[in-house]
């Protein structure tokens, strides 16, 4: 009787001891910490190995490589990324973010990395186009917590049209309800758009361009207390410089990319940046992401 | 040909999924063991407790249990931050469900304790036994056996619980078929697969809890289930 008493509060014990060793190691690491939703290609998703890859997240690691620090990438929510970086659970942002004013006012954002447009994307078979598309009535969906969302909230619904916005935790969800015709249109940034019309297999089309003109920006904690941003901004202009930059867009935005093919890809080429070459890993990448051969570290 | 590409996709799928079995067990033992260490305690204050040991374990049960687990942990990590407190996510985790499961599980415990008939303890101090002994020896060793039901159902409860702990961060089980589903954008597909390993995780869990139940039974404990000749009466 006695023991199998102190055996239930063995059984605790080792359950508390698990999940404490469980904790610890995030603990160590000295790194920034990079907080993205990753969820969303080609910025930032994660491929069929389980890697985390995209454009955002190579800017990040290649810009550590630059200047010298160490990078920790963590996948949390979109919408708890601000609050995340506020309360200081991460240092770094990185997740398509647009510079926005109302953002500005909680977080510092670098110097912009991307110009981006609003695409309107519809069921390829509605015969809606830019304008019918926001009729009254209709139901447009968004991702919660972006600047699609707002564009629809300020331009639509506050005009007067009366229209549904619909939010969802992501993008890709928006566009399976789309696909499955309970909402009329999605509105979402240009490069997604276009991976979502690839990927449909001709559900969907893109309607029609919003020239919102937004730009994207890397975000850190107000004040920047770690000095981040000169380091990120002069990292990007080095990249640029270095022909890193063009052959990067080139492996993600290209026009014979096949996003499938980065789980092989990158398996075969992070070599080149663990050997600290970041343009021998761009070049490459560019060259495996559309099918031509390249070298492997 | 396309229904040989989808099977291929759960096939391919199942090592990440895996991690994220590893990472939901892990969080899920772990919580009802901070729960069953602190449960105890707080059930035994509230059937045998001084008035304010009483109060002050009845006010704990009801806070936890009025807290709902996202906004706890929300609180717990982000809040924490602010201070310049900084916990690791899982940690977090883990304290936050433990605690909350605490409660839960001190009420599992209570039913069971008080289930425990009077007599019993009466009978215990009168052949010499102090109070604490006579809870330490008769009663507990009854009412844990008594609230293994009880617990079977926390486990079932909490294991689907745990898929609120992406908010801070820890990718498991239903995040890991999430990004496959972002990425293959087979939602239905990946999410049923998920569905199907959650109830292979509830139906091993609860069969082992069973099994332990039915090891530690002691014939004429009330509740506990008979057998003769294999039958259940």
């Amino acid at each position: 009787m006695r023991s199998r008493v102190r055996w239930f509060v063995a059984v605790g014990l080792l359950a508390l001891v698990v999940g404490m060793i469980g904790g610890v190691p995030q603990a160590q690491t000295q790194a920034f910490k990079v907080c993205s939703d990753i969820a969303w290609p080609p910025f930032e998703w994660v491929d069929a190995r389980g890697q985390f890859v995209g454009f955002d997240l190579d800017v990040m690691r290649i810009v550590a490589l630059l200047k010298g620090y160490r990078i920790d990438i963590q996948n949390l929510a979109f919408d708890s990324i601000i609050p995340a970086v506020v309360a200081g659970q991460c240092d770094i942002g990185a997740s398509g973010f647009t510079i926005t004013e109302e953002r500005k006012r909680v977080v510092d954002f670098s110097d912009p990395y991307w110009e981006s447009n609003q695409a309107v994307l519809v069921h390829a078979a509605s015969g809606l186009n830019i304008i019918t598309a926001f009729k009254a009535g209709q139901i447009i969906g968004a991702q919660r917590g972006t600047t699609g969302a707002d564009w629809v909230e300020q331009n639509v619904i506050k005009q007067g049209i009366n229209v549904t916005l619909r939010l969802y935790e992501t993008y890709p969800l928006a566009e399976q309800d789309l696909i499955n015709r309970r909402i009329h249109a999605v509105v979402e940034d240009e490069p997604a758009a276009k991976v979502a019309v690839k990927t449909s297999r001709g559900a969907l089309k893109i309607a029609g361009m919003i020239n919102t003109e937004e730009l994207f920006g890397f975000l850190v904690r107000k004040g920047d207390p770690n000095r981040l941003l000169p380091r990120i901004n002069d990292g990007m202009k080095e990249m640029k410089r270095k022909g890193i930059w063009n052959n990067l867009i080139e492996a993600y935005f290209g026009v014979d990319v096949n996003l499938d093919r980065v789980a092989q890809c990158y398996a075969d080429l992070k070599g080149w940046l663990d050997r600290n070459q970041p343009e021998a890993y761009a070049e490459n990448l560019a060259a495996c992401m559309s099918g031509q051969t390249y070298r492997r570290p | 040909m396309q229904r040989l590409e989808k099977l291929e996709l759960i096939w391919q799928s199942l090592p990440l999924l895996g991690e994220g079995v590893l990472v939901t067990m892990t969080l899920t033992i772990s919580l009802l063991g901070v729960g069953l260490l602190l449960g105890i305690p707080v059930a035994l204050g509230q059937a045998y407790g001084p008035r304010p040991v009483r109060l002050l374990m009845s006010s704990y049960e009801r806070f936890f249990r009025a807290m709902p687990i996202l906004v706890l942990l929300i609180v717990c990590f982000y809040g924490l931050g602010f201070w310049g407190i900084y916990v690791p996510a899982f940690g977090t985790a883990v304290v936050v469900f433990g605690l909350h499961s605490s409660a839960y599980q001190s009420q599992i415990f209570r039913g069971a304790i008080q289930a425990i008939k009077e007599g019993q303890l009466l009978a215990a101090r009168a052949l010499g036994m102090s109070r604490l002994q006579a809870i330490r020896y008769i009663v507990l060793p009854q009412a844990l056996r008594l609230s293994l039901p009880g617990w079977s159902n926390e486990y079932s409860g909490v294991l689907k619980d745990t898929s609120f702990v992406f908010a801070i961060g820890v990718t498991e089980l239903t995040r890991q078929g999430w990004q496959i589903a972002m990425r293959t954008r087979e939602i239905f597909l990946v999410f049923i697969t998920v569905a199907v390993i959650y109830l292979i995780l509830t139906y091993l869990g609860t069969w082992l809890l069973e099994r332990i139940e039915r090891r530690l039974s002691v014939p004429g404990l009330a509740g506990q289930r008979r057998e003769e000749h294999g039958r259940v009466i």
